[in-house]
């Protein structure tokens, strides 16, 4: 909610800035030393935490070379995907930026972003998981690289385990087991629910996700075909209805709107005892200041014989189209995406980078809680996918939430309204 | 209203003028008198001059109509039958975007529907109740004043700080609406959480608003001549009879235009939607996808600004008709005072 809000906010923004784009900044490129090329980095890291860490990295590249100079600038989230386009469209862009990973084949088809293979060699691609990298090719070229990524985990509460007479050092497998175990963990007081076992809409796995773990990781769109009325996906959807059903439409929706404002976290406060959330939803649980005993798990599988999938996005590099030093901008995200500067960043923000050794090695410094929960996501993300933006169905979002959205309410059974989302779906082809 | 016509009236006055300077001086050429000709021409230069710094006057008015309105607003129009993305291309598509609307995308026919239930209901609700509340604050009581500003406040708060104390306000399970319910008996809504709730609970939160409009209508209250009640008086007339047949009709105008302005805001419903539905996609099943939103969706999301414009001028063209038809049918209820019904 906050992104679009600042993007409501940004409009006017972006249309100052093509105004602003009129008058051209003369200097770029020739900033300090005249020799000297200025790049601009635009990021939307500004918070107190993570703008330190960018900054020291980029400072670093500044130092190693002396033909190029790094200008990072902060872009408000939200603000810097219009911010981009309108400083594209005026012909001012900056020279590198970090943008969303799920719409790279997006700018790159309507050419709002820079072609980057000839930059790159062959072996530039090994560094990082390959599912991130696919992400970045459209017509089998790059248009930027992965920088970070995420994927989501089961986090248990292990006290909760203990009281409910499970095994704390066995978290559930399949979703045969994580029903078992969510009944076992229910705490019921009267009619009203004093700790909910699990819900699995609630956390960062929403329906799609869930859906999507049933039929062997295939998405709603896989290339060109759309796989959105599948018994595997019908069965999912009608499983999470059935949850709703068995914890109580009130019970759900006055917990949703409870934690709604996201102050508090269920999970956190120990009112569910198990959560899907990001690797990096660990931080909220270290820096909640409660001991929480907690284990983490990969996402349990449909049957014993499909695999633990689970959801990911993150974030990409990339040369906005019209940038002067694509050259030069190319070698800048090249050091970015290298081991040294990826750990870095692992490192210090607790986040999942896309450069696989610089992955494992920040595992290696880890230690305790952190090195468990990062490891478990480290190895997660072999089965993590992505869903990038089709580029022949730009908004088939807006035509499959509201189907899913009558199924859990009550108002359809599953196999009719994924019927009807891939009818509407079908209808918007571009 | 009164600005745009004394606007009018403005340059009304000038066009007279100029036709008569002309005519005097088509007048004038046919006695061809060189000396009279030689007046007019310098009369002419006369009123050339005095338009010419009549428009320097109102030059950042015409430089903010041209540059910021009427240009943005012609490249909309030719943005509509194209299929421009902002940045890339802008190809001629004809009026596709337009058949696509009115027969591709079923959204748009969801988000009319939602945004015309929300003028139906919002408006009548919000105008009965703004008279309402400013016939109560127009009685003579100790400490109206406090009254008064109590029930502007709501008024002077912005938008989206208000959105979120009724996303509060609204919660299923702790929010005070439901609180209050419950002690009546009744079980409240999951409001924003169910479908056939949530506009409601958007119509019940504009209602809290109407301080703006209320103003309005005491300040023509208090335009009513008090004779006319004391006339009434005489003939016996009750609390209802004086109202129906004296403040109603007096106060018209100003309904008139309250309706006019809050149907075409009723018609821009965007903020509260965006603001007060998870992730700003429009609510649950698309309950809160009013038209604006959806438009919204399409030009900033998608980024497809030709067909996010051609939405634009079809919801302009939906409002200006209901707004010719209100003021056509405003002639047989609108009562103004200075008699002449302009």
């Amino acid at each position: 909610m906050k992104r679009k809000l600042s993007i409501f906010l940004s409009v006017l923004m972006l249309f100052s800035m093509l105004l602003a784009g009129c008058s051209g900044d003369k200097a770029s490129g020739a900033g300090g030393d005249s020799k000297k090329v200025t790049l601009k980095f635009w990021t939307f890291w500004g918070s107190e935490t993570r703008r330190p860490i960018i900054e020291k990295m980029v400072d670093d590249y500044n130092k190693s070379q002396d033909k190029v100079v790094v200008k990072h600038t902060f872009v408000p989230w939200g603000d810097i995907w219009t911010k981009n386009l309108a400083a594209v469209a005026a012909g001012n862009p900056a020279d590198v930026v970090v943008t969303d990973i799920n719409d790279v084949s997006h700018r790159a088809k309507n050419n709002q972003s820079t072609d980057l293979s000839k930059y790159f060699d062959d072996n530039f691609k090994n560094r990082f998981y390959p599912q991130l990298w696919d992400t970045v090719l459209y017509k089998g070229k790059a248009y930027g690289a992965p920088f970070n990524t995420d994927t989501r985990l089961l986090y248990y509460n292990k006290k909760a385990f203990k009281e409910a007479g499970l095994d704390p050092n066995k978290p559930p497998q399949t979703w045969a087991e994580l029903e078992e175990y969510a009944k076992k963990l229910d705490v019921k007081k009267g009619s009203t629910y004093e700790r909910i076992g699990f819900y699995p809409l609630w956390g960062g796995y929403g329906a799609p996700g869930w859906m999507r773990n049933a039929d062997n990781g295939k998405g709603f769109i896989e290339g060109d075909k759309l796989a959105i009325d599948t018994p595997a996906k019908e069965d999912a959807l009608t499983w999470l209805a059935d949850w709703k059903k068995r914890y109580g439409k009130k019970t759900i929706e006055s917990w949703d709107a409870d934690f709604a404002n996201g102050q508090t976290n269920p999970f956190v406060a120990e009112k569910v005892a198990m959560y899907v959330d990001t690797g990096t939803f660990y931080t909220q649980i270290r820096d909640s200041g409660k001991n929480l005993d907690f284990g983490v798990a990969p996402i349990p599988s449909y049957t014993d014989h499909t695999r633990h999938w689970s959801d990911g996005g993150g974030f990409v590099l990339e040369v906005p189209k019209g940038s002067k030093h694509p050259k030069e901008a190319a070698d800048f995200i090249k050091y970015l995406t290298d081991v040294k500067a990826q750990k870095y960043w692992a490192v210090k923000n607790y986040d999942n980078v896309a450069n696989k050794q610089a992955a494992e090695s920040a595992a290696a410094e880890m230690s305790g809680m952190a090195k468990d929960v990062y490891q478990t996501s480290n190895e997660n993300l072999k089965d993590t996918q992505l869903a990038p933006v089709p580029l022949n169905y730009p908004d088939y979002k807006s035509r499959i939430d509201p189907q899913i959205d009558a199924v859990m309410l009550g108002k359809k059974k599953s196999p009719e309204a994924l019927k009807k989302a891939e009818e509407d779906v079908k209808k918007i082809k571009k | 209203m009164q600005q745009q016509s004394a606007r009018e009236r403005l340059l009304h006055g000038i066009n007279d003028r100029g036709t008569n300077v002309s005519g005097n001086s088509a007048a004038m050429n046919n006695q061809a008198v060189s000396k009279t000709h030689m007046k007019t021409k310098k009369a002419k230069s006369k009123t050339f001059k005095e338009n010419l710094i009549g428009y320097g006057f109102i030059s950042p008015w015409l430089i903010g109509f041209f540059f910021l309105t009427a240009g943005p607003l012609v490249f909309s129009l030719i943005v509509s039958f194209s299929d421009y993305n902002i940045t890339s291309k802008m190809h001629f598509t004809g009026l596709d975007n337009y058949k696509r609307m009115f027969t591709a995308d079923d959204l748009f026919w969801t988000s009319l529907w939602n945004t015309i239930y929300f003028v139906v209901f919002s408006v009548p609700l919000t105008t009965a109740g703004a008279i309402f509340v400013a016939v109560l604050l127009n009685t003579k009581i100790k400490g109206m004043k406090i009254f008064r500003t109590i029930y502007y406040l709501p008024a002077v708060l912005s938008g989206v700080a208000v959105y979120f104390l009724w996303m509060q306000l609204l919660s299923p399970g702790t929010g005070l609406v439901n609180l209050v319910l419950s002690w009546f008996g009744v079980d409240g809504p999951a409001w924003l959480f169910d479908p056939s709730w949530t506009k409601p609970a958007l119509i019940i939160m504009k209602l809290w608003s109407v301080g703006g409009g209320m103003l309005l209508y005491l300040a023509s209250l208090q335009g009513v001549p008090e004779s006319l009640y004391e006339a009434a008086d005489l003939d016996g007339a009750n609390m209802f009879q004086k109202f129906f047949h004296i403040t109603l009709p007096m106060i018209t105008p100003i309904i008139f235009f309250d309706i006019i302005t809050s149907t075409i805001g009723a018609f821009q419903v965007f903020q509260e939607a965006y603001v007060m539905s998870k992730d700003g996609d429009g609510g649950p099943a698309h309950s809160l996808l009013f038209y604006n939103l959806h438009m919204w969706n399409n030009a900033f999301e998608v980024f497809d600004m030709g067909y996010a414009s051609a939405m634009a001028w079809i919801l302009f063209i939906i409002i200006m008709i209901l707004t010719l038809i209100n003021l056509k049918f405003g002639k047989r209820w609108v009562h103004y005072e200075g008699g002449d019904n302009k």
